[in-house]
């Protein structure tokens, strides 16, 4: 149990923690997308802003370098001094006159201008690109031009130079300083920002090249307050644009929102298919391990039945060089573990125990209670105790602490297999069947209480003794309270009308009763453990035993007595017996090397058999495992040879073999209740 | 045991009277000379059983009257030995009347 639910833990553990890492992940990739975002809005922006302030300027200095044109060509004086009087009076820093071979030929700075030992400045030789442009208002190219504010060619100052054409050739041109230029500009350009939004709610901010605030989006504005660069909060970018430090900024918060929402839905998403996916997975394990538990359990279960039936004894015959009596006994167990048991052992020197019980219950609880009563039983038995002591004292000690209230029913008798004589008790078993020659009849007695049921308990014993071919048999009310599908019972009279039916049947019997009660279930499923027993008393055996000489006049001899040791069987039988018989013989004057042999014979009395036991001292030969003739050749392909022993092994039943001290000892018999 | 023949023409019949098995086998196999008989009759009403040492000497004659395109009948064949010759699958190959 604790094992599943840590599986349990370990499962939702790692799934939330996949949860959590696809939606780190999923985070951490809009966030890199929406960063990637907000920066290339960033340079778009600012490329937009450049364009819209640089032409603003361009437009307004184009403007100021007409308002010169016009002036001068209305007359204004244009030497120096005039010219430099012109420049304070349209806040401009330079103003100049181009002729149409591009020399600077009147100018508010003398420097540009043709002196002792210098040439004038010339657009078309010197040795600048932007000043080369210039050029273009000469041939006719543009009527204006204005130049990025830059390094002058002339004398390494910054400049912005703006150009309009001149009427009679050359050109006007107006130049402009940092501080000029940003004083125009300031007036007319740079507020037309403020308006601008980027992102949602970012925007752009312009100041002195100083730091001042010249224009902000924001509201209330920091207009000619200090500017601090943005920190982390934002994603931005700084850059001069005509002089002027630009930013453009945008909230990380508002380039978030997309990010947040995407990542929002699809967790949502996520965790919908999540806790699906769970309740599925959840489901499926449920039934696996449900399934495993089941195997598991139906796995102990076969287990404890295996366990169970390997404490019965299960060898048969149980005792095999026994005359006097022989058992067969069987447990057909039900699906579900019950507690039958079925048990026989010696006690004493000529006494056997056989006992049937049925614990209480099912399942491993019963099974472990019913290893508990047959060893407790079967311990005080075999101290030699009579059998009233040995259930007194099982009862006692299965009662002491038995809160389940467990009890176990069972018929026990200790037999003597010299007399015949059987001792029996009975704690509220079902009563055993009895067969006295060919009549059967219930054994009935007052039973005494079960065992376990009830303490203090002195328990009686009956007795009854059995003549030679009688039998015993006993059950549990598994065989009588099979149900047949109307539900009713297989019941005690069909069970002694099935026994007297058979009674010529020894150890096969069980098999009988076993198959009529599943005839009688009629494919319903057997509803309780099946245990059966049954001692048959075949007393002293008649045994004719003799030594013969491992030659012809031997086997003469041992014929001879064979014929008269089977005087009572009938004829047909006792022909069988003989040609059997000598086909033995034949091997072991002929083969076995043998210096001597032995021949009994056994009989048997209901069901009527004979059993011949042949001992012979020469080399092993086991008749069984020889191969079969082949009966179907024609004449001329037969051999005479290996006829014999299939000729046993077609008429006799049982044949055993078995090599022990230096001696083959083959066994035959064979019934012939059925040829009376 | 007991053996008689008795000759009529070419027919010569054989009468067996007692257990054949592995002690008396060597006395039957004695007593079954055909000469130039073209039928030998084997009346085995009075044997009450026989065991496969019977049978060889059975199988025996047979293929030996079959050799010189003689005959070998067994008459008056017993349950019990009609039973050991039906096991070995010896009633379908000797000729049983």
């Amino acid at each position: 149990m604790t094992a599943r639910r840590s599986l349990n833990v370990k499962v939702a553990v790692s799934v939330l923690v996949a949860f959590a890492a696809s939606m780190a992940f999923s985070w951490f990739l809009h966030n890199s997308l929406s960063e990637r975002d907000a920066y290339a809005l960033i340079d778009r922006t600012f490329a937009n802003a450049r364009a819209e302030l640089t032409d603003c300027i361009n437009e307004r200095l184009v403007v100021q370098c007409m308002e010169a044109r016009e002036r001068l060509e209305d007359g204004h004086p244009d030497d120096t001094a005039s010219l430099q009087a012109l420049a304070r009076e349209l806040r401009v820093s330079e103003v100049s006159i181009v002729d149409d071979k591009g020399d600077i030929v009147r100018s508010s700075v003398p420097g540009y201008l043709a002196g002792p030992g210098r040439k004038a400045f010339n657009f078309a030789a010197a040795d600048d690109k932007d000043a080369n442009k210039m050029m273009g208002l000469i041939d006719g190219r543009y009527t204006e031009y204005c130049q990025p504010y830059r390094s002058n060619a002339a004398n390494g100052n910054w400049r912005k130079f703006v150009g309009v054409w001149r009427r009679e050739g050359g050109f006007f041109e107006i130049g402009l300083d940092g501080k000029a230029l940003q004083s125009l500009a300031r007036s007319t350009c740079v507020d037309r920002f403020r308006n601008w939004r980027v992102g949602g709610s970012g925007g752009i901010v312009v100041t002195t090249p100083t730091g001042l605030v010249l224009s902000d989006y924001e509201e209330p504005n920091r207009e000619g307050t200090q500017f601090h660069e943005p920190g982390g909060s934002f994603y931005w970018k700084r850059g001069d644009i005509e002089t002027f430090p630009v930013y453009v900024m945008i909230p990380k918060m508002s380039a978030a929102v997309q990010r947040d929402v995407l990542v929002g839905a699809t967790a949502l998403l996520n965790g919908a298919a999540l806790v699906f996916v769970a309740l599925l997975v959840g489901f499926v394990i449920a039934a696996f391990v449900r399934r495993q538990i089941r195997e598991q359990e139906a796995k102990e279960l076969a287990m404890a039945k295996d366990i169970q039936l390997s404490a019965l004894p299960n060898v048969f015959p149980p005792f095999p060089d026994e005359t006097r009596f022989d058992i067969m006994a069987s447990m057909a167990t039900a699906k579900e573990v019950g507690g039958d048991f079925y048990d026989f052992y010696f006690t004493a020197q000529g006494r056997v125990l056989v006992i049937v019980a049925d614990v209480s219950g099912k399942g491993v609880p019963a099974a472990m209670f019913m290893m508990h009563a047959k060893t407790l039983i079967k311990s005080a038995a075999q101290t030699g105790k009579p059998l009233a002591q040995v259930f007194t004292e099982a009862n006692e000690a299965l009662c002491e602490g038995n809160s389940s209230c467990t009890f176990v029913t069972a018929w026990a008798g200790e037999f003597n297999v010299n007399t015949g004589h059987l001792t029996f008790v009975n704690a509220g078993h079902n009563p055993p069947v009895v067969r006295r020659g060919s009549h059967c009849e219930y054994l009935k007695t007052r039973p005494s209480p079960a065992l376990g049921a009830m303490e203090g308990v002195t328990y009686r014993v009956d007795d009854i003794t059995l003549e030679p071919g009688d039998a015993i048999y006993l059950y549990t009310d598994g065989i009588v309270e099979q149900p047949d599908p109307s539900g009713e019972l297989y019941g005690e009279d069909r069970l002694l009308g099935l026994l007297s039916r058979n009674v010529r049947q020894r150890g096969e019997i069980l098999k009988t009763v076993l198959a009529d009660v599943h005839r009688h279930a009629a494919g319903a499923e057997q509803a309780d453990d099946c245990t059966q027993l049954v001692l048959r008393y075949r007393g002293e055996p008649d045994v004719v035993e003799h030594e013969y000489a491992p030659t012809l006049e031997g086997v003469a001899k041992a014929v001879d007595d064979l014929t008269a040791a089977l005087e009572p069987v009938p004829e047909r039988v006792r022909a069988q017996l003989l040609v059997a018989a000598d086909e033995i013989f034949a091997n072991i004057v002929h083969y076995s090397g043998a210096t001597r042999w032995s021949l009994s014979v056994e009989h048997d009395h209901h069901p009527d058999g004979v059993r011949l036991v042949i001992t012979d001292d020469g080399k092993p030969f086991d008749p069984l495992a020889q191969r079969d003739p082949d009966t179907t050749l024609a004449a001329e392909d037969r051999a005479a040879g290996g006829l014999g022993i299939f000729i046993v092994k077609k008429t006799m039943s049982p044949v055993t073999y078995k090599r022990r001290n230096g001696l083959n000892i083959l066994k035959m018999g064979r019934d012939y209740g059925d040829q009376d | 045991m007991e053996i008689k023949t008795k000759s009529e023409g070419s027919t010569l019949t054989i009468s067996v009277s007692g257990r054949v098995d592995t002690v008396t086998a060597p006395e039957l196999e004695a007593g079954l000379k055909f000469g130039d008989a073209k039928c030998v009759v084997l009346d085995i009403a009075e044997v009450p059983y026989m065991s496969s040492a019977g049978l060889r000497l059975l199988l025996t004659s047979h293929k030996a009257m079959l050799a010189k395109g003689g005959e070998f009948k067994i008459v008056n064949v017993q349950p019990s030995v009609s039973e050991v010759l039906s096991i070995t699958g010896f009633a379908d190959i000797l000729n049983i009347a």
